[in-house]
């Protein structure tokens, strides 16, 4: 394998690292904040890719489509998100985590058979929108333009984010949210609104998510489980509620999953070697590489 | 009247914990609270502000009936908090501890007593000033203290409850606190201030009330209070 083509792979793993950030900051978010771990955030990221399609194919033609559905998908699932975060999850905030678990996980069991019964069980695929939809060479080797629209939106994702949290009263709040929620409200903040708000942030990244990835991947009913399941291996790696975690995780899992199929004798035990990095960050700091150890 | 509650009871579950709380302030009054560590100082406090969920009741915050709104609106009607320990937000600077109390912070009810602001918060504590991009974390128990005041402070309160802020504080912290919670009083905010330190807080309240056991069982002047029968009854001193 020559220096261009660790270059690709390189370039491709970050590509996937992109997607997976955005999904796990969502969910490392609301974790943050709400102490809750959303079993449906992967089921989000589906409608997010399913709403891509549907917009895409049947709502505007090719050229706005893909534009219109980065901007639709995720005001939908933050939607979903705020009517989940109230009607859900304020119930039984304070009880066991068994609860939110379940609560959740019966969520992922309700929109995987809404979207089959939606959509069907076909597996669909989108193409790149026509401006992205191209290669550039790199090393002598062409590589997608679309791919490397990801890593740039993550990028932006990751700047907001920080930006959001660090410079912005809404953000302030949300980190105060983070360490004393009942303090917070003994100074005047209505911290039941505001995580209304957080969880509508988390389900956005997740829709933002799948819009992303559809042009990528298959759009299917499958994809909710999939991405969950690298959602948490990033967690456990990066550190569940940090967002310099998620990044990190992300970038481990995507470059490992990139140079893992890259070579023919590895290819089937791409994620494996995923879980096998949990596996050792677990055994090393249980807490993962950025996360704090509960007190 | 800066706080009125009448027949507070708090429930823990299936326990009673709170019996029949009755407890009145004029505007600029200091009332503290004092018995024994269980008694259910820290408790009162909790169901004046909103936070335990089995409380029933009345409490009204400079005569507006905040008894069914949830804890962030009683803080807008001009309730503030400086908790145990002086809570603060670890993971926010000294500035940004400030900031968030100075939100949203409800003008229609009539004339806060004063107006502050994070200079005037600064002028009070001019340790603060220096410390205000440090995190909040890294202060040390005085100067978190200070924060957690100041921060109540900001919501321009027209009343405070204070749960112990004397404890774990050195002898010097102690004093400088019972002169602090005077020149609040001249400002025209009421206190709450449950205390384990009767000597201090009788110096600076004007009433106090004793409880044992989730009541109020006797209420009387501060001065009267000093060295009487009822404080080494209670309070086993």
């Amino acid at each position: 394998m020559d220096v261009g083509n660790l270059v690709l792979f390189f370039l491709a793993g970050l590509s996937i690292a992109a997607v997976l950030f955005i999904v796990t900051a969502g969910l490392s978010l609301v974790f943050g904040a709400l102490r809750v771990i959303n079993m449906a955030h992967g089921s989000l990221y589906m409608i997010g890719a399913f709403v891509s399609w549907f917009v895409i194919v049947h709502l505007a033609n090719a050229l706005f489509g893909f534009w219109a559905a980065l901007l639709v998908a995720p005001l939908i699932t933050a939607i979903i998100g705020a009517v989940v975060e109230i009607f859900v999850l304020k119930p039984v905030y304070g009880k066991e985590h068994l609860l939110q678990l379940l609560g959740t996980y019966a969520l992922t069991l309700i929109f995987a058979g809404l979207v089959r019964k939606v959509f069907g069980a076909d597996v669909r695929s989108i193409s790149a929108p026509a401006a992205l939809n191209s290669s550039v060479p790199i090393f002598g080797h062409g590589f997608s333009v679309y791919q490397l629209f990801l890593i740039a939106v993550a990028v932006l994702v990751a700047a907001g984010l920080y930006l959001l949290l660090n410079r912005t009263g809404l953000g302030r709040n949300i980190r105060a949210a983070i360490s004393d929620p009942q303090l917070l409200s003994t100074t005047g903040v209505n911290v039941t609104r505001l995580f209304t708000i957080v969880f509508m942030i988390g389900t956005a990244l997740a829709g933002l998510g799948g819009v992303l990835v559809s042009p990528t991947s298959s759009v299917d009913p499958g994809m909710d489980s999939n991405v969950l399941i690298n959602a948490f291996a990033i967690s456990v790696i990066g550190g569940l509620g940090s967002l310099v975690g998620s990044l990190v995780g992300a970038v481990i899992v995507g470059l490992i999953l990139s140079f893992g199929f890259a070579y023919p004798p590895t290819a089937h035990y791409a994620i494996a070697f995923v879980f096998a990095a949990m596996v050792i960050v677990l055994t090393i700091r249980p807490w993962g590489l950025f996360g704090r150890a509960e007190q | 009247m800066s706080l009125l509650v009448e027949k507070l009871n708090v429930h823990y579950g299936k326990s009673h914990v709170i019996f029949d709380l009755d407890l009145s302030m004029a505007d600029s009054e200091v009332l503290t609270l004092l018995g024994r560590n269980g008694a259910g100082k820290t408790t009162s406090l909790l169901g004046i502000l909103g936070l335990v969920p089995g409380t029933s009741g009345t409490v009204s915050i400079a005569g507006s009936d905040v008894s069914a709104l949830p804890t962030y609106r009683r803080s807008q009607a001009g309730l503030a908090y400086v908790p145990s320990g002086a809570r603060c937000f670890p993971n926010l600077t000294v500035l940004e501890n400030l900031d968030i109390a100075a939100q949203r912070r409800s003008s229609s009810n009539g004339a806060a007593p004063a107006r502050w602001n994070k200079e005037r918060v600064f002028e009070l504590f001019p340790a603060l000033a220096e410390l205000k991009a440090n995190l909040a974390g890294g202060l040390s128990g005085g100067e978190r203290q200070m924060l957690a005041v100041g921060r109540a402070l900001m919501s321009n309160p027209k009343v405070i409850l204070m749960d112990e802020p004397t404890e774990g504080l050195a002898p010097v912290i102690v004093q400088s606190i019972g002169r602090l919670v005077q020149q609040l009083k001249q400002t025209g905010v009421g206190i709450l201030l449950a205390e384990q330190n009767h000597q201090m807080a009788l110096k600076v309240a004007d009433r106090a009330a004793f409880m044992e056991k989730g009541r109020i069982v006797e209420e009387m002047p501060a001065t009267q209070a000093v060295n009487s029968e009822v404080l080494h009854r209670i309070l086993g001193v």
